[in-house]
């Protein structure tokens, strides 16, 4: 397994760079200039209505790490990490069908099962790292423009996006059990990642209909920034990310692999 | 033990047939060409015994063991080369070889060297930049580097030149020298007929003939062109058991000839021969006669 989880690391070496890089850049600036704009914005956000504030968790922004989460944790970073999350997935069974290279990681003593596991365990890895870099990045912007982040609650903050980006990457895996076309893999899963997000919002801005949320992850997903990590959310998330692999791959295995 | 053997095996798309009822035998130390026409069910039936596709019915047995149950021990023994080799674009030969090599417990790699250096193929480039020649041969060194002991190959040549051809049916060879079962599907067919010991030939999805070369190419019918230095009436030779399409044109009488040569040279031997050229049909030309049957198996 870790030949092949190293092998997949090593194709994927490059998303260090072209997604933490830029989350990592942007979090900085934002946490950056939290110090020039804070009193400005607690102006500004004083005239939104309630329901609005609320909704997008607005409704303090005196900290700068509850800037960071409006700006960033919030929105930005899980569906940018979540999307990725699946495009990773993604490039390891459905690109490597496309692209014949499942054919000869095939031929080889390799279960399917151990395929997929290999894969999503690559991409667990992968997201970690991009996280972190994001993290680092955003911490380092803070110490220069003397922000004062706390390293401790923006760890929470970005940790808190990986069993969501995870459930993304599982929905991926599921999708293949069905199609082994990237469109339609990617393409399906987005889509779902964006429908949960507004769902989870139309749930927060109506009240009565709170009730769609319960069929969103973001539900579940909080204000770690802030709050501190929910372990029953964190872990539950990740529980239901694996059990979803388990069945991907189950259903990866029953299915033909056309040429 | 045969190196692979089907009984009735069948794969259905929905309604439409893959392949239906092939049953065959290849055994080690064998080539065994698998020839067909383009959609016939050669791909289908590979991709079968790899356990990529499920079969709708029938067995499949490698090496004694079930093709979908025993799947990974299969592969271990076993080189597969794709139709249309691929791997993506940014991984090099040597990443690729490494990985392969890694998951097949293969620590030395002096054969897969020795095999880069024969078919001078070019590991250290990104198999996105080699031309499919090129891939091709680095997906022949992935396939054999690891001597298996049975090797499938799916149009294998496909985009190597002349000398690399050369060089490919001498490792087959080598191969079959080692006690290795060869299953080769090409539309290559001088090469299969040099290289093969027997060829299955698949139409419609059906294995409608299995059959040693030596035997399709011994029973098939030469072609004869005579040309005699006096008019003869052709009726002559046409009473000749084993003379079949006869045709005579400008004092030279052609005819496709499947009997005893006795009773033809004895024909001939009775006016005064010209010129006289016979040739041997060549495994295209029986193959075609297969591929051109009109009903449907």
């Amino acid at each position: 397994m870790g030949a092949l989880i190293a092998a997949r690391l090593h194709e994927r070496r490059r998303s260090l760079l072209s997604w933490g890089l830029p989350i990592g850049i942007w979090s900085a600036f934002v946490v950056a200039i939290y110090p020039t704009v804070e009193d400005a914005l607690s102006k500004a956000i004083a005239s939104y209505p309630e329901a609005l504030k609320q909704a997008f968790g607005i409704a303090e922004l005196n900290s700068v790490e509850q800037y960071l989460n409006a700006e960033m944790l919030s929105l930005i970073v899980p569906l940018a990490v979540g999307y990725l999350a699946v495009r990773s997935v993604a490039a390891g069974l459905s690109g490597a069908a496309e692209s014949g290279r499942l054919d000869v990681l095939l031929s080889a003593p390799l279960s399917r099962r151990r395929l997929v596991a290999c894969g999503f365990a690559a991409t667990a890895v992968e997201l970690a790292a991009i996280l972190a870099v994001g993290l680092l990045l955003t911490a380092l912007g803070s110490l220069l423009a003397g922000a004062g982040l706390s390293f401790t609650k923006a760890l929470a903050g970005f940790a808190n996006v990986w069993p969501l980006a995870l459930l993304f990457a599982a929905s991926g895996i599921l999708v293949t059990g069905w199609s082994l076309r990237t469109s339609v893999v990617t393409g399906s899963v987005a889509g779902v990642l964006v429908a949960m997000y507004v769902a989870d919002l139309i749930g927060r801005l109506d009240t009565g209909l709170d009730w769609v949320r319960y069929g969103s992850v973001f539900r579940y997903y909080g204000r770690a920034i802030e709050e501190g990590i929910d372990p029953l959310s964190f872990f539950g998330i990740t529980a239901v990310a694996v059990a979803c692999v388990a069945l991907g791959a189950l259903l990866f295995e029953r299915r033909d692999l056309a040429a | 033990m045969a190196a692979i053997e089907t009984r009735g095996l069948t794969k259905f798309y929905g309604a439409a047939r893959g392949i239906e009822d092939v049953t065959m035998t290849v055994e080690p130390g064998e080539v065994f060409g698998f020839l067909g026409p383009n959609g016939a069910g050669k791909t289908t039936t590979i991709r079968t015994l790899l356990d990529l596709l499920h079969p709708t019915r029938g067995s499949a047995r490698v090496f004694g063991l079930d093709s979908r149950r025993d799947s990974v021990a299969i592969r271990a023994r076993l080189g597969n080369l794709p139709g249309d080799f691929g791997y993506g674009k940014d991984a090099t030969g040597r990443e690729a070889l490494a990985l392969l090599a890694r998951l097949r417990g293969v620590a030395d790699l002096g054969r897969a060297e020795q095999l880069a250096d024969r078919f001078r193929a070019d590991l250290e480039r990104p198999l996105g930049q080699l031309s499919r020649g090129n891939r091709q041969k680095v997906g022949l060194i992935l396939a054999v580097f690891h001597r298996p002991e049975l090797l499938i190959f799916d149009e294998p040549t496909s985009g190597l030149d002349p000398l690399m051809q050369e060089e490919f049916l001498a490792l087959v060879r080598e191969e079959r020298e080692r006690g290795c079962a060869v299953f080769l599907s090409s539309h290559e067919l001088d090469e299969v007929e040099r290289v093969c010991d027997r060829v299955g030939i698949i139409r419609g999805g059906r294995l409608i003939a299995v059959e040693r070369v030596s035997e399709l190419l011994g029973r098939a019918q030469r072609r004869v062109s005579v040309e005699f230095a006096e008019p003869v009436d052709p009726v002559e030779l046409g009473i000749v058991p084993g003379v079949a399409d006869l045709s005579a044109e400008n004092g030279r009488v052609r005819f496709h000839f499947g009997g005893a040569p006795d009773a033809l040279l004895a024909a001939l031997a009775a006016h005064r021969v010209a010129e006289i050229e016979i040739a041997h049909p060549t495994l295209e030309e029986i193959f075609l006669t297969y591929y051109e049957g009109k009903e449907e198996p």
